[in-house]
């Protein structure tokens, strides 16, 4: 939204909530999407060198 | 709480004394919304009643099924085992049926009918009518709860012993179906309701959108008339006529995939009425508004869209349905991923909002600004946190690959312990220390112990719901009252099996205590005198409804194509389905859970006791054991 940090002050934004930019909630989700890559790449040692390989079809 | 308490411009350090307003914002407090006129209770006393009464209604349901989780914990990791194991499968079917049908589904209408008529701001349009459905609901589900319970004792030729999905050849007695099917009936006459009162608003308001919380309501409930469908044909043409004797046999295959037709999108029929909480209640809660109301808008569609057509992924390993098949419905639910993804953001961002408004700073200093000390706002964000990491778990279940290494592993109750558990039931806990007082006037009677429940209940789950994954990595299988075999031992990982026991029998009576913490603190409240001054708004979203295209709101639209995708996804697999094994089946016995176990013992050990006796002869003359079988 082109928005300066110093205008995403509580005033601010009571004064024109449009020109809120969630960064924060950015943040949030990228360590989430950090967490799931990391379990997700941890699965697959769980499953290919836990296991036998599955064949599907 | 009263409506100024947390207002959030007074609290913020940041914000200047002077108030700050616009047109949208006509108190100035950040919320986009004015003082409230009155409570629910005050506006619409008629309508407050009936969600009083749902509410109880779940609140029995849950104290029954918390009671039986606790036994079932106890009894499953052999910290405790006062019971038979045969009875733990009715323990089992009664945890489920009256936790993810009852309790859930109360809550849920009862939700539903307060956002309807708040959001229409007009009340229903015949009360009477709504207690018939809201009786209904209550007769269909005692039937069927004393079904269940009656399988405690063969002093009755009563029991359903069939889990909640009651697969065939699994049979439970007619009174079982039958009460299930008034039940529904009950929620498809809410459904009505909520319906013929929005169209009752429609021809007073010709040129308004529809109120968000109404479109949620109004989209939820055409999913479940397209979910439900396959669930009435199951029940009233191949389930309650087999146990009726009407006819002999059923297609086992069959009746399971019209049971999972309904019970995927059962899932987010659960979790919407938590997910109308979060974005329409909690931003309000931190001093926040929600960020966008088309996004809300869009996702809602999307789970009308895409939460049927996906029923197979929970039957990777049925033998009788074609990989292709799977693979579809694999590739339906990974889109499914997106408005859960999408409600990450918009929610996240309408409370960041509210902190942001209350001072908060930082990349993720914000977060301190929150509300935490609200049992309401600390219980949501808790239940969100919690489905972020059943999303995860959801995904595995959701890869065919994978999904065969935990199908049938107490992983998938691990699973589900985190979204229905925790998403839907700590929500819907939370938002009762924020409603009741909406819907009754009476003050909550501790909000320090709201707090210190919803604390528990997420550290609860969190112990007990991580050693269940385990534990089904290691293999350990779901629905078993003795996991332990003889001759064999679990590997080790994240800790052995036993120690993996303790932590799920720990976590499971954490579980408990919050449990009867929540039931104690709604009792105690009831006991309170009413009061004024508990009235509490809904703040307006920063993009609002007129930002949204209007095509979203062509809920007609959105229906057909939800049933042309059920039908592109359901439609061969069915006909694969029947053409292999006939519309009532291929033959075989029911294994009716009407007898009773001991006299199947009884019946068969003689037989039993002389094959040993004539094998033991045998061995000893013959001096071998090669004719044992």
């Amino acid at each position: 939204m082109g928005t300066t940090d110093s205008e995403q002050t509580a005033a601010g934004l009571i004064e024109d909530p449009k020109s809120f930019d969630p960064k924060g909630t950015l943040a949030l989700i990228l360590v989430y999407f950090c967490i799931l890559v990391t379990m997700w790449v941890y699965i697959y040692f769980v499953e290919f060198l836990g296991n036998d390989l599955i064949v599907v079809g | 709480m009263t409506a100024t308490a947390d207002a959030p411009a007074t609290t913020s350090p940041d914000a200047t004394n002077e108030p700050v307003t616009n047109e949208d914002d006509p108190d100035g407090d950040g919320d986009g919304a004015a003082t409230p006129e009155g409570t629910f209770y005050d506006r619409f006393p008629a309508e407050a009643r009936i969600v009083r009464a749902t509410f109880l209604g779940a609140f029995l349901a849950f104290a029954i099924g918390t009671t039986f989780g606790i036994i079932q914990t106890l009894h499953r990791t052999g910290i405790a085992r006062p019971f038979s194991s045969v009875d733990y499968y009715t323990f089992l079917t009664a945890h489920g049926v009256f936790l993810v049908l009852s309790f859930t589904i109360f809550f849920l209408v009862g939700v539903f009918t307060w956002a309807l008529v708040r959001s229409l701001d007009r009340p229903l349009v015949n009360t009477r009518f709504s207690w018939a459905w809201y009786g209904l609901m209550a007769v269909g589900m005692t039937l069927t709860g004393i079904t269940i319970l009656a399988g405690f004792t063969s002093a009755v030729d009563l029991s359903a012993d069939v889990l909640f999905t009651f697969y065939a050849p699994l049979q439970a007695h007619p009174l079982f179906y039958g009460g299930l099917a008034v039940f529904l009936v009950g929620t498809w006459l809410a459904g009505l309701d909520w319906w013929r009162t929005y169209l009752a608003w429609r021809r007073e308001n010709p040129d308004e959108r529809i109120p968000l919380q109404t479109f949620m309501v109004l989209t939820t409930t055409i999913m479940w008339y397209v979910a439900t469908s396959a669930l009435a044909i199951s029940v009233l043409f191949f389930l309650l006529p087999w146990s009726l004797g009407l006819i002999e046999t059923v297609n086992p295959t069959l009746t399971r995939t019209l049971f999972w037709f309904f019970g995927h999108p059962v899932v987010y029929f659960w979790l919407m009425p938590a997910y109308l909480l979060w974005y329409t209640v909690l931003p309000s809660i931190a001093g926040g508004r929600l960020f966008s109301d088309p996004l809300a808008r869009v996702v809602f569609v999307l789970f009308l869209l895409l939460s049927t057509p996906v029923g197979i992924h929970h039957q990777y390993l049925d033998p009788g349905i074609a990989e292709g098949f799977k693979f579809v419905s694999m590739t339906n639910t990974m889109f499914l991923l997106l408005p859960s993804l999408l409600t990450a953001f918009t929610v996240v961002a309408s409370v960041e909002y509210g902190a942001r408004v209350r001072g908060g700073t930082g990349l993720f200093g914000w977060l301190r600004t929150l509300p935490w000390r609200d049992p309401a706002f600390t219980g949501m964000m808790l239940a969100g946190l919690m489905f972020a990491a059943g999303g995860y778990s959801g995904m595995v279940n959701a890869g065919m690959n994978i999904n065969y290494l935990i199908h049938n592993t107490i992983w998938v109750p691990g699973h589900f312990h985190l979204t229905v558990g925790t998403a839907v039931a700590l929500t819907f806990m939370a938002a009762t220390y924020w409603l009741w007082p909406q819907i009754t006037n009476k003050p909550i009677y501790s909000k320090q112990i709201g707090l210190a429940q919803v604390v528990l209940w997420f550290a609860g789950m969190a112990l007990m719901s991580n050693a269940m994954h385990a534990q089904g990595l290691l293999g350990a299988p779901r629905r078993t009252a003795e996991p332990e075999y003889a001759g064999f031992e679990y590997g080790t990982a994240f800790g052995g099996f036993q120690e993996l026991n303790v932590q799920i029998a720990i976590g499971g009576t954490i579980l408990f205590a919050s449990a009867v913490l929540f039931l104690s603190n709604v009792v105690l409240t009831m006991g309170n005198s009413r009061t004024d001054g508990l009235a509490e708004t809904i703040s307006e979203p920063i993009s609002g409804p007129e930002d949204a295209p209007l095509v979203l709101d062509n809920i007609r639209l959105w229906g057909g194509i939800a049933v042309l995708l059920v039908l592109l996804a359901y439609a061969l697999p069915i006909v694969a389905i029947i053409q292999r094994g006939g519309l009532f089946g291929p033959g075989g016995e029911a294994f009716p859970m009407v007898l009773d176990a001991l006299s199947i013992l009884v019946d068969r050990a003689p037989d039993a006791i002389a094959l040993l006796t004539d094998r033991a002869v045998d061995a000893l003359g013959g001096g071998r054991l090669g004719g044992w079988p």
